[in-house]
C-alpha cells in the first residue's frame, strides 16, 4: 500500500513536473519597453505611440509572438513610461528600464530629450574608455535630423526630412512654376520645429528658386500670433510654411484666417499631420500640405491605423513609426537568436543592437525602409493635404 | 542600480540648485534670477570640459567663480528693489541669460567636430564623465562630496555671525541697519554666494545630461529653485534637501507610474504640504539633536522661546 501510495505520488510530481514545464515554455516573455511624453503639451504623441506599440505587441503575440534560440517561442510584454518631455526625466526613464529586463527601450517622443539621452549611452560600440549607458534605443518619434550618430546604441525608424522637403519643394515648383516667394513662421522654442524651418524648409524652399520674404517667430505656449500674421500680410507671399506642431500651427491659422491672408501654397510641419490639427482648426487648415510618412493608403496600413484606434490612440507618421519599429523588432529578435534568460540579458541586447546596426532594409507601412549605416532611416512618404476635416493623399512621388 | 545612481546625481544638482536660493532667501530677498545663474554655470563648465579639455574640477569651480561675479554684478541693482519689484526684476535678469543662451553660437573643432553653444540647438556633447572612464557611481559620489562640502559651509556660516548677520537682515532690515549693519554688503554678499552654489550646480547639472539648451533654464526651474527652501523651511539647510527629496524623489519619481494624474497631484500635494506646514517641511528654526533625540530643552532656549513669543 505504501509503495503503491508511493508510486502513485510520484508519478503525480512527474506529471505536475511536465506540465509545469510546458507551461512555462509558453510562458516565456521578453520585454520591450516604451517611454516618451504621454503627459504634458505634447503628451498626445506618446499616447499615440503607446497605443501603437501595444497593438502591434498585441498582433505579434496573437501570431505566436518571437522565436528564441532554442527554438521556443516567447511572447513580448510592454509597459510605457511618461518622461514629460523633460530631458532629466527622459534620463532617469532611461536608466530605470535598463536596471528591469528590457532587452529595447522605443522613444523617446521629444527632440530636445533624445539629444541628452542619447549622450549618456556609450558612444562607440567596444570603446572601453567610454563608461557610457550601454543600452539599445530605437527611436519613433523625436524626429530632428541627425540625432542617431550620436551614439551606435541609438536606432532611429523617423523619416528624413530632409528628403521629403527637397522633394515636396520641387514638386511645387514644377507644379506651381507662377510661384516665387515664402514666408517662414516657426515655434522657435521647440527643437524639432525650428531645426525643420532653419535646417530643412528653409534650405530647401530657396534650393529650388523660391525667395525667402520673412520668417515669424512664435513659442510653443504663445497663444497671440497677431503680430506675426501682420507682418505675414504685408509681404503677401506666394506661399506659408508654418513650422510647428499642431496646438500653435492652429493658433497661426486662425490668426492668418483672420487677417485673411491666402497664399497659393500652405505647407506644414510634418508632426502636424495628425488628427489633433484637424480637430483644433479643420476649416482654416484646408488646403495645408505636409508630406508625411504615413498614411492609410494600402490593407496594411489601414489594418494598423484601425488596430491603433482600437487601443484608443491614432495613427500619424510618428506612432506609425512605433508601430514598425515593433514589427522590425519581431524580425530582428527572430534573426538573432536570443536566448531571453536573465543571465543571457546583457548579450540579448548587444545581438538586438548588432541585428539593427546590419539592417539594410526593413519593411514600413508604406513601403520598404532603408536602413542607413549611422542608425537612421529613409522611407516612403507621401504629400498629404487637409481636405473636409480629413487628411488626403495629394502626391505619391513614389508611384 | 544605475537608476538609483542617476536620481541621486538629480538630487544632488537639484540641492545645489535649492540652496543657492536658500542663502538669498534668509536675506527676506526672493531671486528669480537662480536659473539664470545655474544656466551661466552649466555653460561655462560645459565650455571649459567641452571644448578646451579641462578637468571637471577647475571647470565647475570656474562656473562658480564666474557665476559669482555676474551674481554680484546683478545684486547691487537688485538692491534699489525690494518684494515683488525684485522678483519681477530678477525674473527679467534670468530670461535675459536664457535669450542670451538662445542666440550664442560660439563652436571650436575638437576631434574632428565642431563643439560648443549652438543657438537654439543648445550644446551637445559635454560627455567629460563617460569619456574619462568615469563610473556612475564615481560621478555620484563627485557630485554628493561637493554638495556636502557646500552644505557643511551653509550650515557652519549659519551657526556664526555671519549666518545671524544673514537672518537679522532677512527678519528685518530697519532693524538690522539701525544697529550698524551693511546692508548693502549683506544683500550683495548672499546674493554672491547664491550665484556661487548655483554656478557650481549648474556646471555639474551640464555634466550629468550632456546636453543642455536654454529651453531647460526657464520659469518653470526659477520657480523651483525658491520653492525647494520655501517648502523645506528656512530654519536649516536640511529643510532644502528634504524638499529636493520629496519634489523629486516622491512627486515626480514615485508618482510617474500615476500619467496625467501625477501633474494634478504634484501641485495638489504642495499646496497641501504647504497647509500643513505653513513654515515648511521642517519649519522656521532647525531642528536641535537633542529635540530629535527626546531630551529636555534647558532653560536657557526656553527662556529664550519665551522671549520671542513676547
Amino acid at each position: 500500500m505504501k509503495l503503491k501510495s508511493f508510486l502513485a505520488a510520484g508519478l503525480v510530481s512527474v506529471s505536475a513536473l511536465a506540465m509545469s514545464t510546458a507551461a512555462m515554455a509558453e510562458d516565456k516573455t521578453v520585454r520591450i519597453v516604451g517611454f516618451g511624453a504621454s503627459s504634458g503639451v505634447v503628451g498626445i504623441f506618446g499616447q499615440n505611440s503607446s497605443a501603437a506599440m501595444s497593438a502591434a505587441f498585441e498582433k505579434i503575440n496573437a501570431e505566436g509572438g518571437v522565436t528564441l534560440a532554442d527554438g521556443s517561442k516567447a511572447q513580448i510584454v510592454t509597459e510605457y513610461y511618461d518622461d514629460r518631455c523633460n530631458a532629466e526625466e527622459g534620463i532617469s526613464v532611461l536608466r530605470r528600464i535598463a536596471t528591469t529586463d528590457a532587452l529595447i527601450a522605443i522613444g523617446p517622443t521629444c527632440s530636445n530629450v533624445a539629444e541628452p539621452l542619447f549622450g549618456i549611452l556609450q558612444a562607440k560600440v567596444d570603446d572601453s574608455g567610454d563608461t557610457g549607458l550601454q543600452f539599445p534605443v530605437f527611436t519613433d518619434v523625436a524626429i530632428k535630423g541627425g540625432l542617431a550618430g550620436i551614439s551606435e546604441w541609438v536606432f532611429r525608424n523617423t523619416p528624413s526630412e530632409a528628403k521629403m522637403y527637397d522633394d515636396l519643394f520641387a514638386w511645387i515648383r514644377a507644379t506651381h512654376p507662377d510661384l516665387k516667394t515664402i514666408y517662414g513662421g516657426v515655434e522657435e522654442d521647440f527643437a524639432h520645429s525650428r531645426f525643420t524651418w532653419y535646417e530643412v524648409m528653409k534650405k530647401a524652399a530657396e534650393q529650388h528658386g523660391f525667395e525667402v520674404v520673412g520668417e515669424a517667430q512664435w513659442l510653443l505656449s504663445d497663444t497671440n500670433f497677431s503680430n506675426q500674421a501682420r507682418g505675414m500680410r504685408r509681404e503677401e507671399p506666394d506661399i506659408v510654411a508654418i513650422s510647428a506642431h499642431p496646438f500653435t500651427t492652429c493658433g497661426m491659422l486662425r490668426e492668418m484666417a483672420r487677417q485673411k491672408i491666402q497664399p497659393k501654397v500652405l505647407v506644414g510641419l510634418t508632426s502636424s499631420s495628425s488628427l489633433e490639427t484637424l480637430s483644433g482648426c479643420a476649416a482654416e487648415a484646408q488646403g495645408l500640405t505636409i508630406p508625411t510618412s504615413f498614411a492609410p493608403v494600402n490593407d496594411d496600413a489601414r489594418s494598423a491605423a484601425e488596430a491603433v484606434v482600437a487601443k484608443g490612440g491614432q495613427m500619424d507618421l510618428h506612432s506609425a513609426s512605433a508601430w514598425e519599429n515593433a514589427m522590425i523588432l519581431r524580425d530582428v529578435i527572430n534573426a538573432a537568436g536570443i536566448e531571453g534568460t536573465p543571465e543571457s540579458l546583457d548579450a540579448d541586447r548587444r545581438k538586438i543592437r548588432d541585428g539593427l546596426s546590419t539592417l539594410t532594409e526593413a519593411q514600413g507601412l508604406l513601403g520598404v525602409n532603408q536602413r542607413l549605416p549611422d542608425g537612421e532611416a529613409v522611407k516612403p512618404y507621401v504629400f498629404v493635404h487637409a481636405k473636409d476635416a480629413g487628411w488626403e493623399v495629394l502626391h505619391d512621388p513614389g508611384s | 542600480m544605475d537608476f538609483y545612481f542617476g536620481l541621486l546625481q538629480i538630487f544632488g544638482v537639484h540641492t545645489l540648485l535649492g540652496l543657492s536660493a536658500y542663502v538669498v532667501l534668509l536675506t527676506g530677498q526672493v531671486s528669480m534670477a537662480q536659473a539664470g545663474f545655474y544656466a551661466i554655470g552649466a555653460y561655462a563648465a560645459g565650455a571649459c570640459t567641452a571644448m578646451f579639455g579641462m578637468h571637471i574640477l577647475p571647470a565647475v569651480l570656474i562656473a562658480g567663480l564666474l557665476t559669482a561675479v555676474v551674481a554680484c554684478v546683478v545684486g547691487f541693482p537688485a538692491l534699489r528693489v525690494k518684494g515683488l519689484m525684485l522678483v519681477v526684476a530678477t525674473l527679467a535678469f534670468g530670461e535675459m541669460v536664457r535669450l542670451f543662451f538662445f542666440n550664442l553660437t560660439w563652436q571650436v573643432e575638437r576631434g574632428g567636430e565642431m563643439v560648443g553653444p549652438n543657438g537654439a540647438e543648445g550644446f551637445r556633447s559635454i560627455r567629460y564623465f563617460p569619456e574619462n572612464g568615469w563610473e556612475i557611481w564615481q560621478v555620484t559620489g563627485f557630485i554628493w562630496i561637493i554638495v556636502a562640502v557646500i552644505m557643511v559651509a551653509l550650515w557652519w556660516v549659519d551657526r556664526t555671525r555671519a549666518g545671524a548677520v544673514l537672518r537679522a537682515v532677512g527678519h528685518d532690515e530697519t532693524a538690522a541697519q539701525s544697529i550698524g549693519l551693511n546692508l548693502t554688503a549683506v544683500k550683495v554678499g548672499a546674493m554672491t554666494a547664491g550665484g556661487f552654489i548655483a554656478g557650481i550646480g549648474g556646471g555639474i547639472y551640464a555634466h550629468t545630461v550632456t546636453h543642455i539648451e536654454h529651453g531647460v533654464f526657464g520659469v518653470l526651474l526659477a520657480t523651483f529653485a525658491i520653492a525647494y527652501p520655501i517648502l523645506g523651511g528656512l530654519g536649516s539647510i536640511f529643510g532644502t534637501l528634504i524638499a529636493v527629496l520629496f519634489i523629486q524623489g516622491f512627486l515626480i519619481e514615485g508618482l510617474r507610474f500615476m500619467g496625467d494624474w501625477r501633474s494634478l497631484l504634484f501641485g495638489a500635494l504642495i499646496v497641501l504640504a504647504m497647509n500643513l506646514r505653513p513654515t515648511g517641511l521642517l519649519g522656521e528654526h532647525a531642528p536641535r539633536l537633542s529635540q530629535l533625540f527626546g531630551r529636555k530643552t534647558n532653560d536657557h532656549d526656553k527662556s529664550l522661546e519665551l522671549k520671542e513669543a513676547e
